[in-house]
């Protein structure tokens, strides 16, 4: 009998590559994808468009001021970091981001599930593990290619600007933040794999980590940063201080650490230089390790669907 | 003595209290093309996917190709292929690039060279690259058997392989059934509804009834015993009595 005890590709490797190959075809993908990286331009533009704006009209008053023998104030420009330019894209990651993501980490299962594939797989001589060290890889590819987009992007715009210089910390910090952002799309896409490999209804598979995202963006902040229901999408209202009642002070501290996007958006106006230097969080658990520690719920989530997932059926039940 | 290709032990599968397969002892020889027959929901498929350590089960043991199926799974799914009853593959991907990612995940080295060779084994050569999705029931099929013996197993699993088929399908398959157990020296183990087909195609024949075997023995004693491939039917109504409704009793 003929035995194949070594791999030419390691079985992990092929199934990240399948993948990727697979959901780069898939539309929605594809739509949602081109659609982030269109927004992380409006961003950047945005981010320029309003710098070159206020300085033209710094450069104007400058012009009439001198004419008037007036003194000349600083440029606002340099009143401001840098970086708060970027602000706009922590709004397109938890937004486009988040949702890129979730389609992305759904089709990584789904597809194999939907194409009727996964007993071929589950016959083949490879570990549990290693299909789910393939599907993981590919998700971190898939997000990390879309990051990377946006990252050129953030980076161009900073060396085009004219204005605006980053020292070697803000440059760091922009990194730091792009890791962030990343961290925050990729829990989305772990969840989204997990329900996609744990639930028997296709639809279901979907709607768990949407309902996730929609109570994680637009309810929770409502509650416990701040009373708009946009809060989370609006670096700047979201940024005001709730009202200073009981239950808006209970309701921020209970429910802050099941509010990842707060937290997230919390840590994104730290490293983008825009967290005012007296805004305090009223969640019992601290902005980082409650970002953390979502992201490795969402891990083991996903690890754990995998590994109970029925191989012996390819399709979901409807 | 080589050691049989398949070997089961009392081995047993539930799903909550419905036993689907009981207490089953099973041997198929190096070689042998086995024909596993019984009706809907007789246990053909939970023990298919036992033996190919799709699934656990809940009780006894097997050996497949010498490996257990529980503690040796990898060592199993090395020396097998499966087929299920209704091939599904990446739809929007073409044929060769579905079964490219089948021979990473087989461990084929030469992956481009061997499929080449199943493509012209099969005789399949002008759907290479084409996508999976727009192919008939009997081209899928083709499809299906070619992931399953890109890495050349000793063990081929078939679950209802002629399910759907037309007579020209069907008679296509069995002639590559037959070229697999006679050039590739693969043993067939397969689950079917067709007396036809077991006549035709297999050495061996066991019968399942609620998920226990209650009939075992070779196709040349089947056909001493009972004379033709008509005959067969006696034998299986013989072993699986029927209800008043025309069911397995």
């Amino acid at each position: 009998m003929t035995a194949l005890a070594t791999h030419a590709m390691p079985p992990d490797r092929a199934v990240a590559r399948q993948s990727l190959l697979y959901i780069f075809r898939e539309r929605t993908v594809a739509l949602l994808a081109a659609l982030f990286v269109v927004l992380v331009m409006v961003s950047a533009y945005l981010g320029w468009s309003a710098t070159s704006t206020v300085n033209s009209i710094y450069n104007d008053a400058v012009v009439y001021l001198t004419a008037q023998g007036q003194p000349i104030p600083p440029n606002p420009v340099h009143d401001i970091s840098p970086l708060s330019l970027m602000r706009n894209m922590s709004i397109y990651v938890s937004l486009i981001g988040a949702l890129a993501a979730i389609v992305i980490g759904y089709q990584l299962i789904a597809a194999d599930r939907k194409s009727g594939v996964v007993p071929l797989i589950g016959a083949r001589p490879l570990e549990r593990g290693e299909y789910l060290r393939g599907k993981i890889a590919a998700l971190l590819a898939a997000n990390g290619a879309l990051m990377s987009v946006a990252a050129v992007i953030a980076t161009a715009t900073f060396l085009i600007l004219p204005q605006v210089s980053l020292s070697a910390a803000g440059w760091g910090k922009l990194l730091l933040f792009f890791v962030l952002a990343y961290g925050y799309m990729v829990m989305f896409g772990l969840l989204a794999l997990g329900t996609a490999a744990r639930t028997k209804s296709e639809s279901v598979g979907l709607l768990v980590p949407v309902t996730a995202w929609l109570t994680v963006t637009f309810i929770l902040p409502s509650l416990t940063g701040n009373i708009h229901p946009t809060a989370a999408i609006n670096p700047i209202s979201a940024l005001a201080p709730p009202p200073d009642t009981t239950f808006f002070h209970w309701t921020g501290w209970l429910i802050g650490p099941f509010s990842v996007a707060e937290s997230f958006k919390w840590l994104s106006a730290d490293l983008l230089d825009y967290l005012p230097a007296t805004a305090v969080t009223g969640s019992m658990v601290p902005p980082l390790p409650d970002f953390l520690l979502a992201l490795i719920l969402a891990a083991a989530f996903a690890v754990h669907s995998v590994g109970v997932m029925d191989f012996t059926r390819g399709d979901y039940d409807v | 003595m080589t050691q049989p290709a398949i070997e089961t032990r009392g081995l047993s599968q539930r799903f909550g209290d419905f036993r689907a397969v009981e207490d089953l002892n099973l041997t198929v020889a190096e070689g042998e093309v086995f024909g596993f027959l019984g009706h809907n929901g007789a246990g053909k498929t939970t023990t298919i996917h036992m033996l190919t350590t799709l699934a656990r089960p809940a009780s006894g043991s097997a050996r497949v190709a010498g490996h257990d199926i529980v503690t040796d799974p990898l060592g199993v799914r090395r020396e097998i292929g499966y087929v299920p009853e209704n091939v599904r593959l990446y739809d929007t991907l073409t044929t060769r690039e579905n079964l490219t990612f089948f021979a990473r995940l087989s461990g084929v080295e030469d992956a481009s060279d061997r499929i080449a060779e199943v493509l012209d084994f099969l005789s399949i050569e002008e759907l290479a690259d084409r996508r999976v999705g727009t192919f008939s029931k009997g081209m899928r099929q083709r499809v299906g058997l070619a992931q399953a013996i890109l890495h050349r197993p000793g063990i081929l699993f078939l679950d209802e392989p002629s399910s759907g088929l037309d007579p020209m399908g069907m008679k296509m398959l069995r002639d590559l059934i037959g070229r697999l157990n006679r050039e590739w020296g693969m043993t067939i183990f397969m689950n079917t509804h067709l007396l036809s087909e077991i006549a035709k195609s297999c050495t061996s024949i066991g019968v399942l009834n609620h998920g226990r075997l209650v009939f075992h023995d070779s196709i040349d004693v089947v056909m001493k015993r009972y004379g033709d491939e008509e005959a067969l039917e006696e034998l299986y109504l013989s072993v699986v009595p029927v209800n008043a409704k025309g069911e397995a009793a």
